[in-house]
């Protein structure tokens, strides 16, 4: 305990040295748990958005489905959708069929992709319908009324209450056409869906293709993002009597998405890295300057029969102190960023008069910051593991003092 | 059994290509209780000798022994267990830790030893008591005068009630009636508390005061009266 006394008193002898390291340190620590929990935020709610609109948080397919896309393998879920709905932090089941076709009205006709879904539940969890009125929204899973991509409308040059046919193959390898009227239109901000999407009811849809009870994906939203690996587990064990299925997490079914956070947090590790290296030089400074001016005091130390490791031990526990002060500071600083970064957020709309496409998910224009509290705690404990390292020369150099030599200098 | 022996005690210091003999072939006793000096210019060897027994330094050749042991080749660790347990320190510039008050200087050898901290500010107390020390324990070393430090100093180096208490040069810094105080006061333990101490010092009065005065010259014994 004397040594930690001895230590912190140390700390203050260079008043000013002291604090601009603990301020370097705090500094560093409060920007980089503010900007990870800014990226928490905004990758959490693309994942979201991300997952609730495109494969769920964890997905089935047929197998081989993700990779070729081939409308012919599609499955019937009988009584899976219930089963999985079942487990505990499921959200939400979602039946999807995927049809290539094409679309023509009496003007123009363009390549589309026929979504089949269940209304009711696509309805609530689909962010691309939020801004959609009820009036808008499709009415049964069987009816012809059809909700278009903007895009898509504009270039059928249709309006709303218009007709237009569809035309896909069955699975005989027939042509078939069906007639549909545009219901409502959304736009999602990512052009190539805003381009191609058309969403029908699914046993529409199931019936022009001649398979009225298949569909090609079960995109399952959970409360929560980081029950995946709980839930993953359970619905690989509920697909095991069905050897022609496969379940995955979102990662895997939307490598785009995936890889994209990947790509941006990897830049930004980077930068936290290097913010850590000069710190971590500041820290080095710091102590061993310290050292360097207690040389003959050291010598005393040790003369007065305080062993070498002592010395070190002293030196390490001032880093220590210095890092465990720095933590303090920074954390309260980085939570303080965190809660004005996710009640106020950033609003990109003055830099960025378009939305933004970001690994295939529309970016929110007001970034907001979520809590990764497991994050924070971990990035102070490896400042605080810094600190020590910092401390390794300086007390290496301070445990090679020799008391003859240190008390002869001045 | 002599406390100290050293036994054709050579040291040698390296300079740039050249050698400097320090100490040269120089054998001595010293008995428990003792009052000594060691006495000669600058350069004739003395700081050298009482760091030698004071396991500060190693001898290049020769034996030196401190209450049957053999120290002149033992390792780190065992030195500064010696310097820890068997030796009191005063230096010349007083040498105390600025950030500590002066009880926490004092007790700082006791600390080192994990002495439990009431039976630390006890000793303390009453060595200041002593030195006449009292009502300074909270001051900071540079709240202090010369003389009120290197009395601090020796309750550092007293503290621990070490086997000898080694003091170079402990006048130096110090007015005459400072430095006639402090040694009348170091008498007055090694009269009291039967510690031994060991001087080097050039300054009369210190010399005057030694029971034993040991004189050098280029790191050869002169006289032993």
């Amino acid at each position: 305990m004397e040594l930690f006394n001895l230590a912190w008193k140390n700390l203050w002898r260079s008043r000013r040295r002291t604090l601009i390291t603990l301020a370097a340190l705090s500094f560093s620590l409060m920007l980089i748990q503010a900007f990870h929990n800014l990226s928490y935020g905004v990758y959490s709610a693309m994942i979201d958005s991300g997952v609730r609109a495109g494969t769920g948080h964890l997905v089935v397919f047929r197998q081989d489905y993700l990779k070729t896309r081939d409308e012919k393998l599609s499955f019937n879920p009988h009584d899976l959708a219930g089963e999985i709905g079942q487990i505990d932090g499921v959200e939400a089941v979602l039946p999807r069929l995927y049809l290539p076709g094409l679309a023509q009205s009496s003007r123009e006709s363009r390549g589309i992709l026929l979504t089949g879904v269940v209304p009711a539940v696509e309805r609530q969890v689909n962010p691309f319908l939020r801004g959609l009125p009820d009036d808008q929204w499709l009415t049964s899973l069987e009816g012809r009324e059809a909700i278009l991509g903007h895009l898509l409308l504009k270039e059928l040059q249709l309006k709303k209450g218009n007709k237009f046919v569809v035309t896909l193959q069955h699975r005989s390898g027939e042509l078939v056409s069906e007639m549909f009227r545009v219901h409502g239109v959304i736009k999602t901000g990512i052009k190539s869906v805003d381009k191609r999407l058309l969403m029908v009811g699914h046993n529409r849809a199931a019936a022009m293709v001649g398979n009225p009870d298949d569909i090609h994906e079960l995109a399952i939203v959970l409360e929560d993002q980081d029950l995946n690996y709980l839930v993953l587990p359970q619905l690989q064990e509920l697909l095991k009597p069905h050897s022609t299925l496969e379940g995955m997490s979102w990662e895997r079914a939307m490598p785009n998405l995936y890889n994209a956070i990947r790509l941006d947090y990897a830049s930004q590790k980077f930068i936290f890295v290097i913010m850590m290296l000069i710190v971590t030089i500041g820290v080095i400074n710091t102590l061993l300057m310290s050292v360097m001016e207690r040389f003959r005091e050291f010598g005393i130390i040790l003369a007065v029969g305080a062993s070498t490791a002592r010395l070190r031990i002293l030196v390490f526990i001032e880093a220590l102190l210095l890092g465990l002060v720095s933590m303090v500071i920074g954390s309260s600083l980085g939570s303080l960023a965190t809660w004005y970064l996710q009640v106020v957020g950033i609003d990109m709309r003055n830099f960025i008069s378009e939305t933004l496409e970001f690994g295939g998910v529309v970016f929110d224009p007001i970034m907001r910051a979520g809590w990764d509290l497991p994050w924070m705690g971990k990035i102070s404990v490896y400042l605080l593991i810094l600190s020590l390292l910092a401390a390794v020369y300086p007390a290496v150099k301070a445990g090679r003092i020799s008391p003859a030599a240190a008390i002869r200098h001045h | 059994m002599a406390l100290i022996e050293l036994k054709s005690v050579t040291k040698i210091y390296p300079l740039g290509n050249q050698e400097v003999v320090a100490v040269d072939d120089f054998s001595l006793s010293i008995e428990a209780g003792e009052f000594s000096v060691f006495a000669g210019p600058s350069g004739s060897g003395k700081t050298t000798l009482l760091n030698m027994i004071g396991c500060l330094d190693q001898p290049t050749r020769g034996e030196i022994w401190l209450e049957g042991q053999e120290i002149g080749h033992a390792d780190q660790k065992m030195l500064s267990e010696l310097r820890l347990r068997n030796i009191g320190f005063i230096f010349q510039s007083y040498n105390l830790i600025p950030v500590l008050t002066a009880a926490e200087n004092a007790e700082f050898t006791l600390m080192l030893q994990r002495v439990d901290k009431r039976e630390r500010r006890e000793r303390v107390t009453d060595l200041f008591s002593l030195l006449g020390l009292d009502g300074l324990e909270n001051r900071k070393p540079s709240d202090l005068s010369g003389g009120q430090q290197q009395r601090v100093a020796i309750a550092r180096a007293m503290a621990s009630e070490p086997t000898v208490v080694l003091a170079d040069e402990p006048t130096a810094s110090l007015d005459s009636h400072a430095s006639e105080e402090l040694l009348a006061l170091m008498q007055r333990l090694n009269q009291e508390q039967g510690a031994t101490f060991i001087f080097s010092s050039h300054d009369p009065l210190v010399i005057s005061h030694g029971k034993r005065v040991v004189r050098l010259h280029d790191g050869h014994l002169e006289s032993d009266q």
